[in-house]
């Protein structure tokens, strides 16, 4: 079922596969989860400003689980020092982790990552028409030529956006 | 011509999937004969990311060659004629020559190696039938091998092989650009008046070959280490460009379906310093200074390719 979402979500399904496993979604609120997990997984690798995220059942149920304290107060106060110092030292571990994995990145391949994620990331800069003589004499060799036609000097003389406010 | 619509008709009427190689192979030179041979006219729709334009295109055959015509419909007016491997572009108010071969223009331009190239490097899949601006077609999907090439799914015509739409998609199998038709006409139904326009005859340079500026070259020097399998070179020469100083030296690798273009030049005056990579639909655009010299690589590859490229470029002259 993982695999079936994952190529509804890729595109990957024909019409009518993708019409049952949408069903599924809306009968199954097990699979309704895998559905908005994936598309969590897929928000954060795409680093945007915000990630949407339905949290109202978590909230609730924090809430419901939540303890009403009838103990005195003179003993409430001592726990708070003991939850206090345990997170300070679960702080300093964490510290500790992150100079330890930053430590494991050399120098060298430090870049190479950074390379990596550039490539990955898609291309938001439009060719500038200052560069269009370099378009113009690869189009000439080009076999999309061939297959496309007249079509294809398209790249040569589309516009951009920002071309047409000027 | 009327025997070629035919023949073409025929062998579209084949089961790519089913017969293997070679009917793949015959296709594909069916669609490239048909792109020279057909007369047609029509608007497509061409589309990137959010930019959408629309265009009017036209295709006569005569006995004097091949007439093309593209004319932008929106934004500013924008103008490509070709004929005979000579291509004029509008500019500032006048059609102005922009490129001419030595010994090109003749039909198919698509040669015996670069088609089997195309049929090493993809493999075709048949999507079965839709219909494009009125017409029946076939819909294939040539993927590559690896990711270092786009996939192109294209919907040909099943009487005259045209592709009515093409789209190239990613690794991911998303649309990176795509175009199609709107309205077609096929054949004698053509607007071919153009072609005996004022506008056609007062082309400059019309009358004789001025194809002097390009130099063929057997090696210049430049290698690329780092092609993606698949990728031979195909041309290699010596060019004069627009606005630049010394001449260029502009090297062309193709699989068959994709071209990555190399160019090198001394590092001008003012140049700048800078490297980016920037793209246009499915063309990519990576540009760097490299020990006094300025690298652009453009091809319709993914940006990783392109870099990869760029990358391994290197000088192995005397």
């Amino acid at each position: 079922m993982k695999h079936e979402i994952s190529a509804l979500m890729d595109g990957e399904l024909f019409e009518d596969e993708a019409e049952i496993l949408f069903g599924q979604i809306k009968r199954d609120p097990g699979i309704c989860s895998d559905w908005a997990v994936y598309h969590l997984i897929g928000d954060v690798l795409r680093q945007p400003d915000s990630i949407h995220r339905d949290m109202t059942e978590r909230i609730s149920e924090r809430l419901r689980n939540e303890a009403t304290v009838l103990a005195p107060r003179s003993r409430a106060l001592k726990q708070k020092v003991r939850v206090f110092a345990l997170s300070a030292a679960a702080s300093l571990m964490a510290v500790s982790m992150v100079a330890w994995m930053t430590m494991q990145i050399s120098p060298e391949t430090a870049p190479q990552l950074a390379m990596q994620q550039a490539s990955m990331r898609p291309v938001n800069l439009q060719i500038q028409p200052a560069a269009n003589d370099y378009l113009m004499a690869h189009q000439e060799f080009s076999p999309s030529n061939d297959m496309n036609g007249g079509a294809s000097y398209i790249h040569t003389v589309t516009y951009s956006p920002e071309e047409k406010s000027q | 011509m009327k025997a070629w619509v035919g023949f073409c008709g025929l062998l579209l009427t084949f089961n790519v999937s089913a017969a293997g190689g070679q009917s793949t192979l015959d296709l594909l030179k069916a669609i490239a004969f048909a792109g020279h041979q057909t007369d047609y006219s029509g608007i497509f729709v061409y589309q990137y990311g959010n930019h959408v334009e629309t265009s009017r295109i036209f295709h006569i055959v005569d006995a004097n060659g091949e007439y093309e015509k593209l004319e932008s419909l929106d934004g500013p007016k924008r103008e490509i004629i070709r004929h005979h491997g000579q291509v004029w572009c509008y500019s500032q108010h006048q059609m102005v020559q922009v490129e001419s071969q030595q010994g090109k223009g003749k039909f198919p331009m698509l040669l015996p190696d670069q088609l089997s190239a195309l049929s090493e490097n993809y493999n075709v899949k048949e999507l079965g039938a839709d219909r494009v601006a009125g017409y029946e077609t076939r819909v294939l999907l040539l993927y590559p091998r690896d990711k270092l090439r786009y996939s192109r799914k294209i919907w040909v015509d099943m009487n005259t092989g045209l592709l009515l739409k093409s789209a190239v998609l990613n690794d991911k199998n998303q649309i990176v650009e795509q175009y199609a038709f709107t309205e077609l006409k096929v054949g004698k139904d053509a607007d071919r008046a153009w072609v005996y326009s004022s506008e056609v005859k007062n082309l400059p340079g019309m009358s004789q070959q001025d194809s002097s500026k390009v130099v063929a070259v057997v090696n210049s020097g430049w290698v690329v280490d780092a092609l993606p399998a698949g990728f031979k070179k195909t041309t290699e020469l010596i060019r004069p460009m627009h606005g630049n100083h010394a001449p260029v030296t502009q090297l062309v690798f193709s699989d068959g379906l994709s071209a990555i273009s190399v160019f090198v030049e001394p590092v001008g005056p003012g140049e700048d310093e800078n490297e980016g990579l920037s793209s246009r639909g499915a063309l990519n655009l990576y540009h760097k200074v490299v020990d006094n010299h300025v690298y652009h690589v453009v091809g319709e590859v993914p940006p990783i390719t392109v870099i990869q490229v760029l990358n391994s470029i290197r000088y192995n002259g005397k």
